[in-house]
């Protein structure tokens, strides 16, 4: 079939001619007994040619297009009747004139009797691993650009080059090699051996390259043998496939009796009898077969497994496999820690000597380049198993010093007080073992020991690396003799600017340095037992996140001074501030509303002018002053702004991704069942509601904010999702859907279904606010909680004013703030509903 | 002499230990200590659930002081210690019999 759109320069004649061309130069090779790599490389070339022009006219408009080569073809070991394996990648997505312009490119070398292998994949394709495919995984190994998009090459294959699938491809190379040497018992002495399949065969070479290349490119210069030996081997074998294809003119592997005698004649053996001429051939090919078997027994044996871009990890830990080319690249050298931790290993010992060598030419903005640097560090932060010992292990050869020179200031200082046992950096590395502690699950069988209601905060943190670094900085400022705190503050601001560190981070961690004493101060030195050191504490922390993580802070802080400090006792009095300041913030919030004149209405008014002073005092009037505190300023105008133009019945909604959650952001106007109908909605497109806030104003508008898990990737896959779920939220709040039953449907469906875990409680108080009869629930963490549990409220006529949302692993901890007809609910009022959620829980 | 052993808050502790300190007490042992008087602890609830606060995190400060000085000690100790709220803690005197420095062996009288 000829495809018109082609022009005369790739007219088939012309092209029929020229490949038969490089085939007659690749048989005259072989002939002469030369058809090794120099020989097949050239007819490679030629096909190269070839595929390029045809690309060039079929598709070379079109744009993020690119054709590559893939396995044996990809190597360059193109025999007469190999496989020409392409790769037809896209940048975009896959049309109908895709794949009428692909049919330009295969119909021709269909009809030029090539045996074409063909894949056509999107780039996004390769987002994740296809585990269906091992054999296509390893093809992609040898890949190589033939024509197209180089760019669109370059990212795909930045994308395939991850740990992850390196590591995937290696377990598929691994078994399918087994698969391939079972037929032959697992022996290379085969007297009429397949010289492609066989072990010791060409396959085996492959193998041997594909794993140094998937792992450590030296151990090819680790054999058993000199790796010219294996070049040989190869060069042996290529030559008698060569002879086989061209003598049997099909893909024809087997060095059969009969071949051996025209494959030893053709090579040249010595010998007056064919048989003579065939035991030298197999003599060689057995020498040879053995050799490659040898090499890949060895490496399979001694690879390292690939835990990184260019990270191996082997006996002797985490290493870069090109030592050299690492020193020149700073800013991968924080990977090689975080790849350390996520393979349980320590970073090697050759690999910590070349940075102690070479980091001093680096500063500490040449480890942050980019944005994604800076992520990268923060994840590295993030408290696990492992972290202190890599802390250490990066701070003893100097690169901690030189990532943060803050920290590097206080390397080895002493402070001198009755209290502190170690050095200042130690202190600080200890504090982080504590929180690394923390949030380690106890092995089973371990005794308790009291710390387990601290773990329990740790489960509960959204950005637990802030309090990592925050640690970290806490006590830079003991390099000068100025007063530490305010000093350290100051210092850890240069941190931040190099982080780019956004500005909510920034807050909460400026925060933990900055009262980094005050919570034992406030717990072993103050009496807690009178409410209004609570109270003064609560209003300097604000919100429960800040508040945990100050415990936690102080704890780590404290436990890391010297083996006795955290007693039990202290311990105790630092749990009873933790519990009393929690209940002031979550029970009395209520209470306390935005004073207009608060610095921080006053600094979200003067950071946007574009908002009317009036509208944004209408906004803020009567919402709790919590809400200041758990937002910021950006957030805070952005709330205005949905609020602009509010109607009974309308939903202004933004839906934005937080890191790898999701924040959904709902202003309306109040009305019955409203959060009850919000959160329905969220579980009935399967979303795990994480935290949230929801608020309601005396004159009636809500501000709902939920940040929840879409573990189905709903909006990530369906380019309308987004659209899909605000129109259904808006039906559904204007009362024209009925969550129900969209909710039921998945309710009864069995992947839903959680085992018991947590004895529900409901907690009922009428004394902790002024205003509001406050409802705290604990209970396991179902879909549909929320809804089920709010919508009990609603049925009962309550308001729910406020709500309070957090997770802490499987369990659900909600407070909701109450009314019944603008009031505290009676006693008889509080039993029945008390009464009506024990029913609905225990049910559940 | 006496031993003299105040249960005391533990956020009164340094000003129990300034003013004995005052009344020139040479030496002192502190300790953490838990426990409960009459105050008997109290319940507190934490996520819904309750829990007996049974045994109250206190200070223990104790001083051996030759008999004269017992009557301004304990009246520091009051002083100091006192908020008026229950759970201020006790003051217990004990007769010491006999007092032996370990480092020379001596031993001390008043």
């Amino acid at each position: 079939m000829s495809n018109p759109a082609r022009g005369p320069a790739t007219s088939q004649p012309s092209l029929r001619a020229r490949l038969d061309a490089a085939r007659d130069t690749l048989a005259a090779a072989t002939l002469r007994g030369e058809g090794g790599r120099a020989a097949l490389a050239a007819y490679a070339g030629a096909v190269d040619d070839l595929v390029s022009e045809l690309f060039t006219d079929a598709l070379g408009a079109t744009p993020q297009a690119v054709v590559l080569a893939l396995g044996g073809y990809g190597r360059r070991h193109l025999c007469l009747h190999s496989d020409v394996d392409l790769l037809a990648l896209f940048g975009g997505p896959l049309s109908a004139s895709h794949e009428s312009a692909l049919a330009g490119l295969l119909h021709p070398l269909w009809d030029l009797g090539l045996a074409v292998g063909h894949q056509v994949r999107e780039l996004d394709d390769f987002a994740r691993i296809e585990t269906d495919n091992p054999e296509f995984l390893l093809a992609l190994v040898d890949a190589r650009p033939i024509a197209g998009d180089r760019d669109l090459c370059d990212r795909f294959m930045a994308r395939v080059d991850r740990a992850d699938l390196r590591a995937h491809v290696m377990a598929a190379l691994e078994a399918l090699t087994d698969e391939r040497h079972a037929p032959f018992n697992n022996t290379f002495y085969q007297l009429e051996p397949d010289v492609k399949e066989a072990p010791g065969g060409l396959r085996d070479v492959a193998a041997v390259r594909a794993i140094a290349r998937l792992t450590d490119p030296s151990l090819l210069q680790q054999g058993p043998s000199d790796a010219a030996r294996l070049d040989d081997a190869e060069e042996f074998l290529l030559q008698v496939r060569s002879i086989l294809h061209l003598d049997a003119r099909r893909n024809q592997n087997v060095l059969s009796h009969a071949m051996q005698e025209r494959v030893a004649a053709l090579l040249a053996y010595p010998g007056a009898q064919p048989q003579a001429r065939v035991e030298h051939l197999m003599g060689d090919y057995f020498r040879h077969a053995r050799g490659v078997a040898r090499w890949l027994e060895r490496v399979r044996r001694v690879a390292p497994a690939p835990v990184g871009p260019q990270l191996v990890s082997g006996s002797d830990g985490v290493r870069f496999t090109d030592p050299a080319a690492a020193l020149n690249q700073p800013e991968r050298w924080i990977a090689a820690f975080q790849a350390a931790i996520e393979a349980g290993a320590a970073v090697s010992d050759d690999t910590l000597a070349v940075i102690q060598q070479h980091a001093d030419r680096y500063d500490a903005g040449d480890f942050f380049p980019d944005a994604a640097r800076q992520s990268a560090w923060l994840e590295f932060l993030k408290p696990r198993p492992g972290l202190y010992a890599r802390l250490s292990q990066m701070h003893d050869c100097g690169l901690l010093g030189r990532i943060l020179p803050e920290f590097g200031a206080i390397t080895c200082r002493v402070v001198r007080d009755f209290y502190h046992k170690y050095t200042v950096d130690e202190h600080t590395l200890l504090a982080i073992r504590t929180l690394e502690r923390l949030a380690t699950p106890p092995s089973p069988g371990t005794p308790p020991n009291g710390r387990e209601r601290f773990a329990s905060l740790m489960q509960d943190l959204e950005r637990p690396e802030l309090l990592v670094l925050a640690l970290l900085l806490h006590d830079v400022g003991k390099s000068g003799d100025e007063e530490h705190v305010a000093e350290s503050v100051r210092l850890a601001n240069g941190v931040f600017d190099r982080l780019a560190l956004p500005s909510d981070a920034r807050e909460v961690v400026e925060f933990l340095i900055a009262n980094h004493l005050q919570m034992s101060t406030v717990a072993f030195r103050r009496d807690t037992e009178d409410p209004e050191t609570v109270r003064r504490f609560a209003a300097v922390v604000g919100v429960e996140e800040r508040l945990k993580m100050l415990t936690l802070l102080t704890l780590a802080d404290v436990d890391a001074v010297s083996l006795e400090t955290l007693t039990p006792w202290k311990a105790e009095l630092l749990w009873r501030l933790y519990v009393d300041t929690y209940n002031q913030l979550t029970l009395g919030y209520g209470d306390e509303l935005i004073d207009q004149s608060q610095s921080a209405a006053q600094a979200v008014a003067a950071r946007h002018p574009d908002l009317p002073a009036a509208e944004l005092a209408r906004f803020l009037e009567g919402l709790p002053r919590r809400y200041l505190q758990l937002f910021d300023q950006a957030a805070i105008a952005r709330h205005v702004r949905l609020a602009r133009d509010i109607h009974p019945d309308t939903v202004h909604v933004s839906l934005e991704p937080k890191g790898s959650a999701w924040e959904l952001t709902v202003v309306t106007l109040d009305k019955p069942f409203l959060f009850s109908n919000i959160s329905g909605v969220l579980s009935s497109f399967g979303m795990d509601i994480l935290r949230g806030h929801a608020m309601t104003s005396p004159h009636g508008l809500v501000l709902d904010v939920f940040q929840f898990t879409d573990r189905e990737r709903f909006f990530e896959l369906n380019p309308g999702a987004r659209d899909e779920f605000v129109g259904v939220l808006e039906q559904v709040v204007s009362g024209r859907v009925d969550v129900t039953s969209r909710l039921r449907r998945r309710q009864e469906s069995p992947v839903h279904a959680r085992p018991r875990r947590v004895t529900p409680v409901v907690y009922c108080d009428n004394h902790a606010s002024q205003r509001y009869t406050i409802v705290e629930i604990v209970a396991d963490d179902r879909l549909g909680l929320l809804y089920r549990v709010s919508r009990v409220m609603s049925q009962q006529g309550c308001g729910v004013d406020l709500v309070l949302i957090a997770t802490e692993g499987h369990k659900a901890i909600d407070v909701f703030h109450i009314t019944q007809a603008g009031a505290k609910l009676s006693p008889a009022a509080q039993d029945a509903l008390v009464a009506s959620l024990q029913r609905l829980l225990e049910e559940d | 002499m006496k031993l003299i052993k105040c249960i005391v808050r533990p956020n009164k502790v340094d000003e129990v230990k300034d003013a004995l300190t005052k009344l020139s007490v040479s030496g002192m042992t502190v300790s953490e200590v838990r426990g409960h008087g009459k105050q008997k602890g109290h319940t507190a609830i934490y996520r819904g659930k309750e829990y007996n606060v049974s045994l109250l995190p206190k200070m223990e400060i104790e001083v051996v002081v030759p008999d004269r000085m017992v009557h301004d000690c304990i009246k520091a100790v009051m002083e100091a210690a006192r908020t008026g709220e229950i759970g201020d803690g006790r003051v217990f005197v004990m007769p010491v019999e006999e007092s032996y420095k370990i480092r020379t062996g001596e031993r001390e009288v008043e």
